[in-house]
């Protein structure tokens, strides 16, 4: 099987951040090979060598297919790679841990919880005692925008909802990281937006460093500082793209500027180009 | 198996009954059958209520209770307990599943003469065969529940730092909670079922026994009453359970 | 899978018995009880109880009994769930009847149906019968229902008449239910008929196994108990094995466990 290395190098670096850059997750020589039912190969993952800076907002795009998913999952200690290694300030990742908190596109509630027991499990997890647990749950769910729903059930709420105390939950216990796996894919545009902008405004607080995985160009121009774009299977990194648009972003001021117009159609471009093996992406 | 044939609520959980009494008046009424072999439902009943404050009565169902909340609590912590273990380690599973195939089909009452040698002719063997034959399928259920958690459920677990051993109990267990339910819904009809049926065989005391002794001396209506008696036990045993079961579940989606 | 691993795979409820027998034949050393022989002495007799005229006619008296209740049983029984599955009419008709018989142990009418119909043949294949029969209904109701209309849709179209479309698309495409009701259906036929005949005992495997309690012959008991979890396997194994060539187009069908009613 050959494995054709990726061409382009990766060291990502936030322009905009104004202290010195530092990598916090290395991503080294990463290969996935899954076995399907019919007893063949799949190679998901091809050589992928990724690194990502603190604070920096880095958007993994693709095609379906590209293994995108399966490269976050590997960074989270889900999934072990067939070859290469993954790590996390220089410790290599060996399995899921607070310090990388995901948020999944099938939110992933416990349904068996209120909105406040989902909340406050991981810190509960972490030892913070229960009424300090509670205060700090209780503040996360104000601040994603669901004050009043402490007590709900997770059938209870909508989509969107749903994916605020995803979120919240997985702030709950502090991540250094945060993993998002396509996470407004199962919501419509007009609250897809919506959580897009409460999103950069939670994240702009504290600026953790996060790894978004997703399909949509504008979605990753919006959001990020940094897009790697994935070739469809096996995945391979095609480009690094710096988006240098100034902060705090506004959905309604850039969808009018022409930068990032062009970046959205530089990129869509490039994915209808083909790639140097002669397949279309 | 629970029958989803109609919604349930609570009109037409009784309308059947309403009916079938109906029925049977109906066929006593109008001399379809003799009163000796099908009593009229006025005088089941209220032999029924007369053998309701009688001591021996109720000793008879103090007895047949004894053995079937005894046998099917057995059964539910087996059953949950090996269920879960099976779909948390493979090599458990490994030696759990060919058991399971063996032991299913076999009809658990022929080895009832067993136990009853071993055991003795009174609680242990009932017991025992009540337990036996309610195992399989709340293991069955519990198992399928526990293999098909959602596995990010688990996943968000252990990213909030859940280690792995505390993973069955906070998040397989709860998640695999309304598979768990149903399996003990049918254990608990396979219990008052099987607890009666024991008695019937042999049995010096019990719900079961009551009604045989009637048939040995040809009272008619002396039979009805025992067989009444256990399925209104099993009808208010069920209702508690499905209570229960609505507690439980009251953050699930309905199935 | 490697082919190692399938053998292995198939061969692992041989070994469940063997390992199962193995333990009975410790636990019976160990204990020493009289009233426990041990698994070796048990399977000596069972060639004595095949052997013996009378224990084999009671024992195929029971099959044919089980065969009865279980065959007619089917024939009436799938027709009925297939109707109600398919006519909101006949399933409210029929629904209440059944929601009441569902709870009441059928063995347990054995006394009652032996008053009425005397203590011959057809009270216990009477009992078997309606033992099998909810299930079956159950089942045949819930694949019918679940049969997607454009299929019908399809064949009124093609010119079929309401009793062809039920006979030739519903039943088909119902079967891998029916069939699971069938093989839970199996299931209490033998527990019914052995259960009924322990309760009413004249003739049977049943009366065999208590006769033998009550001389002591305590080898010959479980030497039965034996046999009639073999039957139990083997009626189990056929079935299957039936069931599987009848609907290999179908997606596997979970191990359900079986209701007991």
């Amino acid at each position: 099987m050959k494995v054709v290395p990726s061409r382009s190098s990766e060291w990502v670096r936030p322009v905009t951040s104004q202290k010195p850059a530092s990598a916090i997750i290395e991503i080294d020589r990463v290969s996935q090979v899954f076995q399907t039912s019919a007893r063949k190969d799949h190679l998901a993952l091809s050589d992928i060598s990724l690194t990502i800076d603190e604070g920096a907002f880095v958007s993994i795009l693709g095609p379906s297919g590209c293994g995108k998913s399966t490269l976050l999952y590997i960074v989270g200690g889900f999934v072990s790679p067939t070859s290469g290694a993954a790590k996390i300030k220089g410790q290599a990742i060996t399995g899921p841990g607070p310090d990388r908190g995901p948020v999944f596109q099938e939110f992933a509630l416990f349904p068996w919880k209120t909105v406040l027991g989902n909340v406050m499990y991981g810190p509960r997890q972490q030892g913070v005692r229960t009424p300090e647990a509670e205060a700090q749950s209780r503040a996360l769910i104000e601040m994603v925008g669901l004050k009043g729903y402490e007590n709900f059930y997770p059938k209870e709420l909508s989509g969107g909802m749903k994916q605020r105390v995803a979120l919240a939950r997985t702030l709950a216990y502090h991540p250094e990281v945060l993993l998002m796996d396509e996470p407004f894919g199962a919501l419509d545009a007009h609250t897809r937006t919506r959580l897009q902008n409460d999103l950069l405004n939670i994240w702009e607080r504290d600026r953790k460093t996060v790894l978004f995985v997703t399909h949509s160009v504008d979605e990753a121009v919006f959001l990020s500082d940094k897009v790697v774009m994935m070739s469809k299977s096996p995945g391979r990194i095609r480009q690094v793209i710096d988006i240098d648009l100034p902060r705090p972003r506004r959905r309604n001021e850039l969808l009018l500027d022409p930068r990032y117009q062009k970046y959205v159609v530089d990129i869509e471009r490039m994915f209808d180009e083909v790639d140097e093996t002669g397949s279309p992406s | 198996m629970t029958p989803r044939i109609l919604p349930s609520n609570v009109f037409l959980g009784v309308a059947p009954i309403v009916l079938v009494i109906a029925v049977w008046q109906g066929l006593v009424s109008f001399g379809f059958a003799p009163a000796v072999l099908l009593p009229p439902p006025g005088f089941v009943f209220s032999r029924l209520l007369q053998q309701l404050v009688t001591w021996t009565f109720q000793q008879e169902i103090v007895a047949t209770l004894i053995r079937l909340f005894a046998g099917f609590a057995i059964a539910v912590v087996l059953g949950v307990s090996i269920g879960i273990a099976a779909a948390a380690s493979p090599a458990i599973n490994a030696v759990v599943r060919p058991i399971v195939r063996v032991l299913a089909p076999l009809p658990k009452v022929a080895l009832y003469p067993a136990l009853l040698l071993l055991l003795g002719f009174g609680h242990g063997s009932k017991i025992t065969l009540v337990a036996a034959d309610a195992l399989f399928p709340i293991l069955l259920s519990t198992y399928y529940g526990a293999s098909t958690v959602e596995q990010k459920l688990i996943w968000s677990a252990m990213a909030a730092g859940t280690p792995r051993y505390q993973i069955l109990f906070k998040v397989v267990l709860p998640a695999a909670m309304p598979s768990i339910l149903t399996g003990c819904r049918i254990g608990l009809v396979i219990s008052c079922i099987v607890v009666f049926l024991a008695e019937m065989i042999t049995s010096t005391d019990g719900l079961g026994h009551a009604l045989v002794t009637a048939a040995r001396t040809f009272q008619a209506v002396d039979m009805f009453v025992p067989l009444i008696t256990i399925s209104l036990l099993g009808l208010i045993l069920n209702a508690l359970l499905g209570a229960v079961r609505s507690y439980l579940l009251r953050g699930f989606p309905e199935a | 899978m490697t082919l190692l691993a399938t053998s292995a795979r198939r061969a692992a409820p041989v070994f469940a018995c063997i390992g199962l027998l193995a333990i009975w034949q410790v636990a019976s050393l160990a204990l020493k009880n009289d009233s426990f022989p041990t698994a070796i002495e048990a399977i000596r007799a069972i060639p004595d109880i095949l052997g013996d005229k009378e224990s084999l006619i009671n024992i195929l008296a029971s099959l044919r009994r089980m065969a009865i209740g279980f065959g007619v049983a089917v024939l009436v029984s799938i027709p009925l769930g297939l109707l109600m599955g398919r006519s909101r009419a006949v399933a409210a008709f029929f629904n209440p009847l059944l929601m009441v018989i569902y709870p009441v142990p059928k063995a347990a009418l054995m006394p009652i149906i032996m008053l009425w119909l005397g203590v011959g043949d057809i009270a216990k294949t009477l009992v078997i019968f309606l033992g099998v029969s909810l299930p079956v209904i159950y089942h045949s109701f819930e694949g019918a229902r679940a049969v997607e209309e454009k299929m019908l849709w399809s064949g009124a179209a093609m010119g079929l008449s309401p009793l062809q479309r039920l006979v030739r698309i519903v039943l088909p495409a119902a079967l891998p239910e029916v069939l699971t009701g069938c093989r839970t259906g199996l299931v209490l036929a033998l527990i019914t008929m052995i259960t009924s005949e322990m309760i009413a005992r004249q003739s049977g495997a049943g009366n065999i196994l208590f006769n033998a309690l009550d001389m002591g012959q305590y080898d010959t008991v479980f030497a039965m108990i034996i046999i009639v979890g073999a039957m139990g396997i083997c009626l189990d194994a056929i079935f299957e094995r039936v069931r599987a060539r009848l609907v290999r187009w179908s997606e596997p069908q979970f191990d359900m466990p079986l209701s007991f009613s």
